[in-house]
């Protein structure tokens, strides 16, 4: 037979840029951030670095572990653990699918901002003017310029689930686009993309230290950092304060998708995991405080710009209102004014008084927003503020580019290294052709997010498609590999590749700690699901320009089930298979030995 | 005949400044002159409001000569009164026909939208700082393009990836025909070349002699 020797990284640091650009996601900079004003600002950071001890950095090197020794991807190294196991990496494979078909059209999205970056005023700026001239469109005017460009120009979102739409072209254009570089980058495996991480994994470090310099000299950022460090301990006493690091941890680090399994699969048989294992989570921990630093400090900049704008509003509305010469009132004094023009002129006062607003820093630093939303609307909002905008603008989105990117190359190798593996497929054809099918498969697929109601879609697999199953995943792989493998033999397996054995913080977080930490995770989740009666979701109104809350309608629920049993069901399903199989052919096989794959599949 | 005289003097003041405050035609101007030009802001006085309504005359003589009727207007005709500390006033505009006939809205609404940039200008002064109450201003026209930016910096950036995806087509065919010519290269050898007790010497490549791959220790054919 003249098959070919299993392809690996050219050196053990692209294996290392490789986790570390899959890890360091769009997560970091959207989702901790908001968690950390959310929880207390820098308090927060006492559960998160917790849980990454206790559950990251052990769960992390267990999967590398796994990869590094069975050399397949989820399904055989999965298989060959133990022949009922196959369903696991299908799971894995299942889930990393659905990953794959919405996060690229983030992408797209970035995408889009970008390409609408190169014009001498950014389209989200300003609002685009009415037919006759004489003022902006009317949902522009009840909402902001940055929520109109989104919702409006580019998804075009209708006004629920239920009115579907045309596919929006441009975003199904840069989805194409996103796709064909995703397929340019993985064609020929690690290969091609052993040389891509060097440049995703580094540049957006780069962009982000550019952003720390341009983002603590702007206006008002100090007001955002100090924010951010101002810890309110209280919130340590708070349950969901512990969940949300726990969960944070779980998902930033990308586990159970079998991406891990997959990169790790491509080392020599000696290559130090243990210590890469440790080196990446604090990577990608350390990017998420260094990130959410940056975003506090354009928090605190378009939070400083509101408010000012706000007093120079009421400014203008006392002095109008009250004809009073332009120095009398100035930004500082304007909150004493309005006290005693209330007292002086109360009739006069009582007139305007539907138009005044409170003005308060805190109220603006407080608004926290999380996920597409602080990256599309709020950060759009902040930048188009500064000075030299466009470019500005440009290296952001390149940044969010380079770290979807990087992170979709874990996301595709988890599902084409898995489906290489297979031999009924690698025979006939050849691995560049799986891995065109497996793009154009996902790009069909993914046509479906860019029509009008395709954002009320994607909401729905953010939220559903990978959270519950991964938790269950990683449950039954820790549970598996310490009691059903065996913790004795992976120790020994990991001394024949490390040449020392685990100690004991290693084996005590992967027979007990994070297996009690997953099952109470998870059973939270189930609560949490049950608790929240009928599952809702933000709906754009054009009319008032904000969401509301609508629920999801019958068939919108189901599919919501549908997702999350589609991948759980895969293990339970797969055992039986498994077990009727060998029922088939009479006599059991024996324990499987090390590396070598079941006759099964 | 001395009260007669001073009432006619008198009058057309009086008069005028009744049409000023009472007039449904008359429209408020608020300036924002220290806002717009900080430092630079000028003091609003006597004269400036000369170059107001000289500056408003002018708009309703342009208005008038767009649609050919009388255009006497002058500055008598513009009326202005409750000048107050935040720089705003009213103004009503007369015809110059007949000084106690004020000129309706609408007309005036026209020939302020007309003008508004040169009026703007003439104070160095914007839209948002030069507020005609209930007129509102005429916002630029959104710039057109043929085709639009985004969708040129789309097909450069989809250009280079196509390109970069022929590369790599073509260095996977041209490395796969290479193996494959290398495989058959040793098939063929000793095809349509004469023979001598099964060898030839022109099958041997110089003094280098043929690779024999049953003695090889490459990888790619030994695999345990």
């Amino acid at each position: 037979m003249s098959k070919e020797a299993r392809p690996s990284w050219d050196s053990p640091m692209q294996f290392v840029l490789a986790c570390v650009s899959y890890a360091v996601g769009l997560g970091n900079v959207w989702r901790f951030p908001y968690l950390c004003q959310m929880h207390g600002g820098g308090g927060f950071l006492i559960p998160y670095l917790l849980m990454l001890v206790l559950e990251g950095i052990p769960l992390f090197c267990m999967e590398l572990a796994i990869g590094q020794k069975m050399r397949l991807g989820s399904i055989g190294a999965w298989t060959a653990i133990s022949p009922y196991l196959g369903g696991l990496g299908i799971a894995s494979v299942v889930t990393s699918m659905y990953l794959c078909l919405y996060y690229n059209v983030i992408n797209a999205w970035s995408f889009w901002y970008l390409f609408h970056s190169f014009q001498s005023v950014l389209p989200w700026a300003e609002c685009p003017v009415n037919s006759n001239r004489t003022g902006y469109l009317e949902e522009c005017e009840v909402a902001s310029p940055t929520q109109y460009f989104f919702y409006r120009e580019t998804l075009n979102i209708s006004s629920s689930i239920d009115e579907n739409g045309g596919i929006h072209m441009g975003q199904a254009l840069c989805l194409l686009l996103a796709w064909i570089i995703v397929y340019l980058f993985i064609v020929r495996g690690v290969k091609s993309t052993g040389m891509v991480v060097y440049f995703t994994a580094t540049f957006p470090y780069v962009v982000l230290i550019i952003y720390l310099i341009r983002g603590v000299t702007l206006h008002g950022a100090w007001n955002g950092v100090k924010y951010l460090f101002t810890p309110k301990l209280e919130q340590l006493a708070n349950p969901q304060t512990w969940i949300n690091a726990a969960t944070q941890i779980f998902f930033s680090l990308g586990l159970g998708f079998g991406s891990l399994i997959a990169f790790a699969s491509y080392n020599h048989h000696n290559n130090n995991f243990e210590r890469q294992a440790v080196v990446v989570s604090l990577i990608n921990s350390g990017t998420s405080v260094f990130a959410s630093i940056v975003t506090f400090a354009i928090y605190g900049f378009k939070a400083t710009f509101n408010y000012e704008s706000c007093l120079e509003r009421m400014r203008l509305l006392l002095l109008n209102t009250f004809d009073l010469s332009e120095e009398t009132i100035s930004v500082e004094n304007v909150s004493s004014w309005i006290s005693h023009l209330n007292y002086t002129h109360p009739e006069r006062f009582a007139a305007i008084a539907s138009k005044i607003e409170e003005c308060s820093l805190e109220a603006e630093l407080d608004t926290a927003v999380e996920g597409t939303g602080l990256a599309f609307i709020v950060y759009s909002e902040a930048i188009k503020n500064m000075p030299l905008s466009q470019l500005w603008s440009v290296l952001y989105f390149i940044m969010l580019l380079l770290l979807g990117m990087g992170s979709m190359l874990g996301n595709v190798t988890a599902i084409i290294t898995p489906l290489g593996d297979l031999e009924f497929l690698s025979r006939r054809l050849s691995n560049e052709t799986i891995n065109g099918l497996v793009c154009l498969l996902c790009l069909l697929l993914g046509f479906g997010f860019t029509s009008r109601s395709g954002n009320y879609y994607f909401t729905i697999f953010n939220e559903y498609a990978a959270t519950f199953s991964l938790l269950f995943i990683v449950l039954i792989e820790v549970i598996s590999v310490c009691y059903i493998y065996g913790l004795r033999r992976f120790e020994k397996d990991i001394e024949d590749m490390l040449g020392h054995r685990p100690n004991w913080y290693w084996k005590l977080m992967w027979a007990v700690v994070s297996p009690v930490l997953l099952i109470s995770l998870f059973i939270f989740y189930i609560i949490n699901y049950i608790q929240g009666g009928t599952p809702t979701y933000q709906a754009w109104d054009k009319h008032l320009g904000k969401s509301v809350v609508k629920e999801y309608p019958v068939y919108g629920q189901v599919f919501i089930v549908l997702l999350l049993m589609s991948s759980v069901s895969c293990v339970p399903l797969s055992a039986l298979y498994a077990f009727c199989r060998r029922k088939q052919r009479g006599a059991p096989v024996p324990q499987q030995t090390l590396g070598t794959l079941s006759s099964d599949m | 005949m001395r009260t007669a005289v001073l009432l006619l003097i008198l009058l057309p003041p009086m008069v005028a400044q009744d049409l000023c405050k009472e007039s449904k035609d008359g429209f408020k101007v608020r300036l924002s002159i220290k806002t717009a030009l900080g430092d630079k802001a000028y003091e609003w006085n006597k004269s400036e409001m000369f170059l107001f309504q000289s500056t408003l005359a002018f708009a309703m003589r342009i208005h008038a000569n767009r649609s050919n009727q009388e255009t006497n207007y002058n500055i008598a005709n513009i009326l202005v009164c409750n000048d107050t500390q935040r720089v705003s006033f009213v103004f009503v505009v007369t015809s110059p026909d007949d000084p106690t006939q004020p000129i309706p809205k609408e007309q005036v609404e026209r020939a302020v939208r007309l003008s508004k940039h040169r009026i703007n200008n003439a104070f160095l002064l914007s839209d948002m700082t030069l507020e005609f109450v209930g007129i509102p201003p005429t916002l630029a026209a959104p710039i057109k393009y043929d085709t639009p930016p985004w969708l040129i910096v789309f097909g450069v950036v989809m250009g280079a990836v196509a390109v970069g995806i022929m590369a790599l087509l073509m260095s996977t065919v041209s490395k796969r025909r290479r193996a494959k010519d290398k495989a058959a290269g040793f098939a063929e050898e000793d095809g349509g070349i004469v023979k001598e007790n099964g060898t030839s010497l022109s099958s041997l490549k110089g003094k280098d002699g043929v690779y024999n791959q049953a003695f090889s220790s490459d990888e790619r054919f030994t695999q345990l």
